[in-house]
């Protein structure tokens, strides 16, 4: 008996671990190819998850009931389920490369950085305003002006 | 008769899915197909709430009693989101005419379905499987306006809200390992037994991060400035006005029915007061008209949540007057947005060129901010009491900081406002200010008259949100109607 309970663990276990790598990569990737992929491992470990919440190692599938000898049945809600989230999920990876292909074609690059700076410039060209706010040029005056006596040489020294 | 109430929801998707068929046959055809069906929607739900307000049914889909099989629940709340969500429909139908009509046509009615099923469902799956139908519509509306900023923010808003639906699932596989149910009902009454624990409020969480993406909360409406900034002005509109308050309606059945820890509605109080806070802050600095209403919108949203977090009557019916009236605000205020969308200082004397928008505008920010006799007074009125009545210290916080908002807010939207009865420049001709399209301007004017009505029948309208949220906030009562009536209503 304690085999099988071990590997309900492994499996929650790696369940959680893929949510938890999808997550981590689509927070650290830098390319936005790489954080719809990250997306997809994320959900197959919310799909796996959902595949577990239902399922019991003393039974047989949902549709062997001619065996007479199993009155067990896994849960088949769940199943269905994942089946649904698995659509859904294939439809939107799919609508989300077909949009990063357009995005390529009117940037010409899928960099996170490069393309969240080009769609803020575009949309401050448009609305007719200066860029709002970006770590190159940052907003507003410099709280204290530069001391006297260190000019950028020997800060750069320094560092 | 209460089983015409399906059809909102199904002849707008199969409408959705027919559309762009017929549009090919006969484009003459085709453009009145989705007005006709959303118009015949409101009359079916018009009927409904006339007839039948008084008890809420529940009616079982696909032959199946409620336990087992999906439901949808009907009472006064779901009937007025859903009659909301065909009206704005019809208000925001995506009539111009180009190649692309039969497309975004085919998506307005997708969305209006998707929308009317997470207004009346009642199984949390079922809810998830609306709430991507919704997310999938949207995308589309928003990347119709094919620029490459517009798919830019369209798969950062796809990318964040594919975290969502990863949470959201996450949060339902914990509760059906716990339980073995995801009908509403049937959670309510396992609930006090089996998610009163630290695995049901992980449960919570996740899914309030989940479908928190949609309601703008605090730390997952970072898409919310980029989309509205790109996205047409009615697609913003109905965005920011009902898909948001849709969401918070599956916290709000959530909260009510399952959830009643502690911690649960502290979390939410407490994002609830960070989306405030960042949101008003960021429309204060906002220089372009789109995102300062993008910002303003995260604020009131937080707002909700705040009075979300005070689940007994009183606090829904806060929640209820002041989504209901933010509905009405920020939707006509993105109509104005339609020629008013750039930078806010090339409006300097627009109310010379367009004097109705301008009288509108001071309206809308009149009542946003909260003056005594328009509506979002009673709605802040409501609100401030409750949480004047509370003990807990966050309460108090979030009273502070909903009444600083209020300023901030205030700060704001006037000085758009004297922006646009300043004098015009010598030497700008007026012909080159900005000026609201007509139709757009005749559908911000539309909202504006509800707003007065909605002041004028102050009364009736307060009794009538406060029968709806009586209603909302029976648990026992939600239970009794799915699990007593089994077959298609009584």
């Amino acid at each position: 008996m304690t085999p099988t309970i071990d590997l309900e663990l492994i499996l929650y276990i790696t369940a959680l671990g893929l949510i938890s790598i999808g997550l981590a990569g689509v927070v650290l990737s830098q390319h936005l190819f790489r954080m719809v992929l990250a997306l997809v491992i994320a959900e197959a470990g919310a799909n796996l998850m959902l595949v577990l919440a239902g399922y019991r190692w003393d039974a047989v599938a949902p549709i062997l009931t001619s065996l007479g000898e199993h009155p067990q049945m896994v849960d088949p809600v769940p199943q269905a389920m994942v089946l649904t989230a698995i659509v859904i999920g294939v439809g939107i990876q799919a609508l989300a490369v077909s949009i990063l292909i357009r995005i390529r074609q009117r940037f010409g690059t899928l960099d996170r950085h490069e393309v969240a700076a080009h769609m803020d410039a575009e949309i401050a060209q448009i609305a007719g305003t200066s860029r709002d706010m970006s770590q190159e040029s940052p907003l507003g005056e410099r709280p204290l002006p530069p001391l006297p006596g260190t000019p950028a040489a020997s800060r750069e020294g320094r560092s | 008769m209460n089983s015409m109430v399906v059809l909102p929801l199904v002849l707008p998707l199969f409408g959705a899915f027919l559309l762009p068929i017929i549009m090919r046959a006969s484009v003459g055809v085709g453009l009145w197909v989705g007005p006709a069906i959303l118009l015949y929607g409101c009359w079916i739900l018009g009927n409904q709430w006339i007839s039948g307000t008084a008890m809420p049914f529940s009616l079982a889909i696909g032959g199946f009693a409620p336990p087992m099989g999906i439901n949808l629940y009907v009472d006064s709340l779901a009937l007025l989101f859903a009659l909301a969500v065909q009206l704005l429909g019809l208000i925001f139908w995506p009539f111009k005419l180009d190649p692309e009509t039969a497309r975004r046509q085919a998506l307005m009615l997708l969305l209006v379905a998707a929308s009317t099923g997470l207004a009346l469902s009642g199984d949390l799956f079922n809810l998830y499987v609306f709430y991507e139908l919704v997310a999938v519509a949207t995308f589309g509306l928003i990347s119709a306006s094919s620029t490459g900023s517009a798919y830019a923010a369209t798969i950062r808003y796809l990318i964040l809200s594919g975290i969502g639906s990863v949470l959201t699932l996450l949060g339902i596989a914990l509760i059906y390992s716990q339980t073995g149910t995801l009908n509403l009902a049937h959670l309510a009454q396992l609930a006090p037994e089996q998610l009163n624990n630290k695995l049901g409020l992980t449960a919570f969480l996740s899914i309030l991060i989940g479908v928190g993406v949609k309601a703008e909360l605090f730390p997952v409406n970072t898409w919310v400035p980029e989309v509205y900034a790109t996205a047409a002005s009615r697609v913003s509109a109905f965005l920011a006005g009902l898909v948001s308050k849709l969401a918070l309606l599956i916290i709000l059945r959530l909260l009510v029915l399952i959830f009643h820890q502690q911690e649960a509605i502290q979390v939410m109080l407490f994002l609830g007061i960070l989306g405030v806070v960042s949101g008003e802050l960021a429309a204060w600095r906002a220089k372009d008209m789109r995102r300062m209403l993008a910002f303003s919108s995260i604020g009131q949203l937080g707002m909700i949540f705040i009075a979300l977090s005070i689940p007994d009557q009183a606090g829904l019916l806060a929640v209820l007057a002041l989504s209901f009236h933010h509905l009405l605000v920020k939707s006509g205020l993105f109509m104005l947005a339609d020629g008013w969308g750039g930078a806010i200082e090339n409006l300097r004397g627009a109310a010379k060129r367009s004097p109705l928008a301008a009288i509108v505008f001071i309206l809308f920010s009149l009542s946003l901010i909260g003056m005594p006799p328009l509506p979002g007074f009673w709605a802040k009125f409501t609100l401030i009491t409750e949480l004047a009545a509370q003990t807990s210290p966050l309460y108090l916080i979030g009273l502070a900081v909903f009444l600083l908002a209020t300023v901030i807010e205030a700060a704001y939207l006037f000085r758009l406002a004297a922006l646009l009865y300043r004098p015009v420049s010598e030497e700008k001709p007026i012909d080159t200010i900005p000026k609201p399209a007509g139709v757009s301007l005749v559908s911000a004017s539309l909202f504006g008259v509800g707003l007065l009505a909605a002041a004028l029948f102050i009364t009736p309208v307060g009794e009538l949100l406060n029968h709806v949220a009586g209603q909302a906030a029976n648990a026992e009562l939600y239970i009794d109607t799915v699990l007593a009536g089994t077959g298609g209503g009584r």
